[in-house]
């Protein structure tokens, strides 16, 4: 059955059984749920297979280059404020080819929600590692396996004080999707890292590897405690899934431009303050 | 979401181009000048010396001029500043100088190729030279008297004023407005001592001073090229600038970021290059008027954003001050020899506008018609200044700048809205999120009208004629040069070359000569250059080692006869190209 909220007259570009499915169909539920209007919603992604992901959503996009989603998506917030932006892509793009920008990202604190399907491999250039591919793991360019430390995103995204870090698992679904909701509806950055399979390279980090090897962080862990949101980010057998850190601080926006400031495009310059500016040369 | 339209200045492509404001000037030379040129440590307070004695000499009547040479230090080293001051309009440097100032015994040896014979060199008493005659000055001494070195700038500016025997009144004057927070009564003291020994002093044989125009130039403004652009920027309605520090490229970050608090523009130093214009994309996508600035290298870093400008047609401006390359090459000094990467930047074909403004005037008229054109054409604009005309500092007469017509191409979307729609021009009306009823579908990929990804050929075809498109009607609005006289030879330049070559111009008053002067460098209207087939000789000055811009015109079957070129870090010195364009044109009977 079709979602209200996909575009019409497109076809996913995706391999059958591919985890993408799921976050497409996560995103258009929680659009929905929360009552987001598509015309006041904008995704904007890189290059990759998840970035293809805005394409089959019929809200406003940008998808613009590989890495750099996220640089497009904080200025365009910048610019409008009242717009819902959301940057979403692969874990190559957002944390390999865009790594710098995510460190710097996290720090400017935008109120935008940033989407990464990690799914531990390169799919659209076929089977290599990416940033996330665990130690040992053979591809056709890593042909002794990777000897790289996989990046840890919720442990570099803490030492940063992100104000909202998550990490999900799509075969979770309903846990998946309460937590997306919830950094829709948080103020501020919020990173969501879903973990999801790729079927046709990564045979290793299946839809059952994910199954069994995370768990769900319960009441007991205490969302505003950076410190022990780090020991749980650094937890890898099995690895914690949930909300490891929450905190509102002034968004990018706000701090430049203040409280409720209004779409750039509506706005003028005083040519008469440029004058006298002119004339105290 | 905003359902009512409520765009300022709406305009459509259907509107006819912009025109420049006419800021009703003769440009006319001056006809006698006088050059001084004051060399010293960084950190010492060459730039405040600068700056005051500019003032002064404005408020005496005088036309000035001033441009820097300096290291890649905060500290140490030994930089000069060069101050003309000129009974008419002076823009351009000279290389040998009338009058010199040494501040430390360094500056010295670091600027002996620029003293005549009969060049004035003052010096403190404690500096001596094998080689070169000083008229000492007790100038440590003096300072020390009323306090400490600090005051050495006063004392200098003084014993000028005393030389030259001008009131010192004026002086006064400006030691009040510059050393207002720093102690002005010292300075003051500082600056008498100054003009009580250069008083001394006026029996000596002092060059002819030029004559002051009193009531005239007092009025005018002294700015130098980046803040000028800065200016300009704002005219054209610059919103957003987002960018990593770069020589000599910082101060218009510097000069936005010092006025955000005036006005609502959003001033963002970005990790790298590559985030800078790709926030510059993400802001016009939102409805932003967004730059950045930079130099070569960092320019280099942006050329992936500049293609993605490109295909998915969002505008952007990029300030790209030059500087010698390759690499870090030299990173304070000036060249012309980006022009080439600033036309040729970023994979596949697509289109964009180089503007290369010659003098402050045209720093601020082309800084604002770059955020004009972005808009117009959905296209990147490269406005390439260069170290040179960013640092210089010239005088401008009042400018009006309610003549800047203020346009804005965004519109708002119905519910059918497709981003690029094909029509008969290649410009699709531009919608922002939030603005409408249409959802606005921007990409990187090749797309189809209403911005999905396509594999179609015939799509592909579509598309790139539409871009193809967009680059015609923008040739075909394209500036002409500026030409300025006429004769059989051409001396053609482009950007920060103009008043050096004016003046050389004039200076060596042949018939034959005349000026084309090229602001717009890219893309070029054909029919623009037919002038350039009915010469005798062409000639191009510009300052780099290849010839990037004569290149370019020899595609378009002009003949270049000869090229003047330079890369040694310099500006082109008037004295110099007097000479090497003398040497070309005797032979030519």
């Amino acid at each position: 059955m079709k979602h209200p909220l996909e575009r019409p007259d497109t076809q996913p570009a995706w391999c059958p059984g591919c985890g993408n499915f799921g976050i497409l169909k996560l995103l258009e539920e929680i659009l929905t749920e929360l009552e987001y209007d598509p015309k006041n919603t904008v995704i904007v992604s890189g290059i990759g297979q998840a970035a293809k992901t805005p394409y089959y959503i019929n809200t406003h996009m940008f998808g613009g280059l590989h890495g750099r989603a996220l640089s497009v998506a904080t200025a365009l917030k910048c610019s409008n404020p009242s717009l819902h932006v959301i940057a979403e892509g692969g874990d190559g793009d957002m944390y390999g080819e865009g790594g710098n920008h995510f460190i710097h990202t996290i720090r400017r604190n935008p109120n935008i929600v940033h989407i990464v399907h990690n799914n531990m491999v390169y799919g659209l250039t076929k089977g290599q590692a990416s940033p996330t591919s665990q130690k040992g793991y053979k591809t056709p360019v890593q042909v002794e396996g990777v000897s790289s430390e996989p990046f840890n995103p919720i442990s570099v995204a803490l030492a940063l004080k992100a104000g909202f870090v998550s990490r999900v698992n799509i075969g979770n679904y309903a846990h998946a999707k309460e937590t997306l909701k919830e950094a829709f509806l948080h103020k501020g950055y919020a990173l969501v890292d879903i973990f999801q399979p790729c079927v046709v390279f990564n045979k290793v980090n299946t839809y059952q590897w994910f199954k069994n090897n995370t768990y769900e962080l319960d009441h007991s862990h205490d969302r505003s405690n950076l410190i022990s949101a780090m020991t749980k980010a650094l937890e890898n057998d099995p690895i914690p899934i949930g909300i490891f850190y929450q905190k509102d601080t002034l968004t990018f926006e706000e701090s430049i431009r203040g409280n409720g400031a209004k779409a750039l495009f509506t706005q003028t310059h005083d040519i008469e303050k440029i004058q006298k500016l002119f004339e105290s040369y | 979401m905003m359902k009512d339209a409520n765009i300022p200045f709406a305009s459509t492509i259907s509107d006819e181009p912009v025109t420049l404001p006419d800021h009703n000037r003769v440009e006319k030379h001056h006809t006698h000048s006088l050059s001084i040129l004051i060399g010293g440590a960084a950190g010492t307070g060459i730039v405040t010396l600068e700056n005051l004695l500019s003032d002064a000499f404005k408020q005496h009547g005088w036309y000035v001029f001033s441009t820097k040479e300096y290291m890649s230090r905060v500290r140490g080293g030994s930089n000069t500043t060069l101050l003309r001051i000129a009974d008419g309009p002076v823009y351009a440097p000279c290389w040998h100088v009338d009058l010199c100032i040494a501040l430390d015994e360094n500056a010295i040896p670091h600027v002996q190729a620029r003293l005549r014979d009969d060049t004035m060199i003052l010096a403190d008493t404690s500096i001596n030279h094998e080689e070169v005659q000083i008229q000492s000055m007790p100038m440590i001494d003096s300072v020390r008297k009323v306090g400490s070195l600090h005051y050495i700038n006063s004392y200098v500016a003084g014993v000028l004023f005393g030389i030259f025997g001008i009131d010192s009144i004026v002086l006064s004057k400006s030691i009040k407005t510059i050393f207002k927070e720093h102690d002005p009564l010292k300075n003051e003291a500082a600056m008498q001592e100054g003009f009580s020994y250069g008083k001394s002093l006026s029996s000596i044989n002092l060059p002819k001073l030029p004559e002051a125009r009193k009531n005239i130039v007092d009025t005018f403004h002294l700015i130098n090229g980046s803040t000028a652009a800065g200016f300009g920027f704002l005219a054209g309605g610059c919103n957003m600038i987002t960018s990593y520090p770069m020589s000599p490229s910082t101060a218009v970050l510097n000069f936005m970021a010092s006025i955000s608090d005036i006005f609502d523009v959003v001033v963002e130093q970005s990790e790298d290059e590559i985030a800078s214009l790709n926030m510059v994309l993400g802001g016009w996508y939102g409805g932003a008027r967004a730059m950045t600035s930079t130099s070569g290298g960092g320019f280099a870093l942006m050329s992936e954003a500049m293609s993605l400008s490109g295909v998915s047609e969002t505008p952007a401006v990029v300030y790209l001050a030059q500087r010698p390359g390759p690499a870090t090459g030299l990173p304070t000094r000036t060249e012309q020899g980006d022009l080439n990467l600033a036309i040729h930047s970023g994979h596949g074909y697509f289109g964009r506008i180089v503007l290369a403004p010659g003098d402050q005037q045209e720093c601020i008229d082309y800084a604002y018609l770059a955020f004009e054109l972005a808009d117009r054409y959905q296209m990147p604009v490269v406005y390439l200044s260069d170290q040179y005309l960013a640092d210089s500092i010239g005088m401008l007469p009042s400018i009006d700048f309610s003549n800047y017509e203020q346009r804005r191409y965004i519109q708002p979307t119905e519910s059918s809205y497709e981003r690029y729609r094909l029509n008969n021009t290649g410009i699709s009306p531009r919608g922002v999120p939030g603005l409408g009823e249409g959802l606005v579908v921007s990409s990187s990929h090749e797309h189809d009208e209403r911005g999905q990804s396509t594999e179609s050929y015939q799509i592909r075809e579509d598309m790139v004629k539409k871009r193809k498109q967009k680059v015609d009607l923008a040739i075909s609005e394209a500036h002409a040069p500026k030409v300025m006289g006429k004769g059989s030879i051409a001396i053609i330049g482009w950007g920060s070359t103009k008043y050096a070559i004016s003046e050389v111009l004039k200076a060596l008053n042949d018939q034959r000569l005349f000026h084309v002067h090229f602001t717009w460098v890219h893309p070029l209207n054909p029919a623009h250059l037919e002038i350039l087939k009915n010469t005798e000789i062409n000639i191009v000055i510009e300052n780099n080692v290849s010839g990037e811009f004569a290149d370019i015109l020899k595609r378009y079957e002009i003949q270049i006869d000869h090229t003047i070129l330079q890369s040694n870090g310099f500006p082109f010195f008037t004295d110099q190209l007097k000479e090497e364009l003398s040497s070309i044109i005797k032979d030519l009977r």
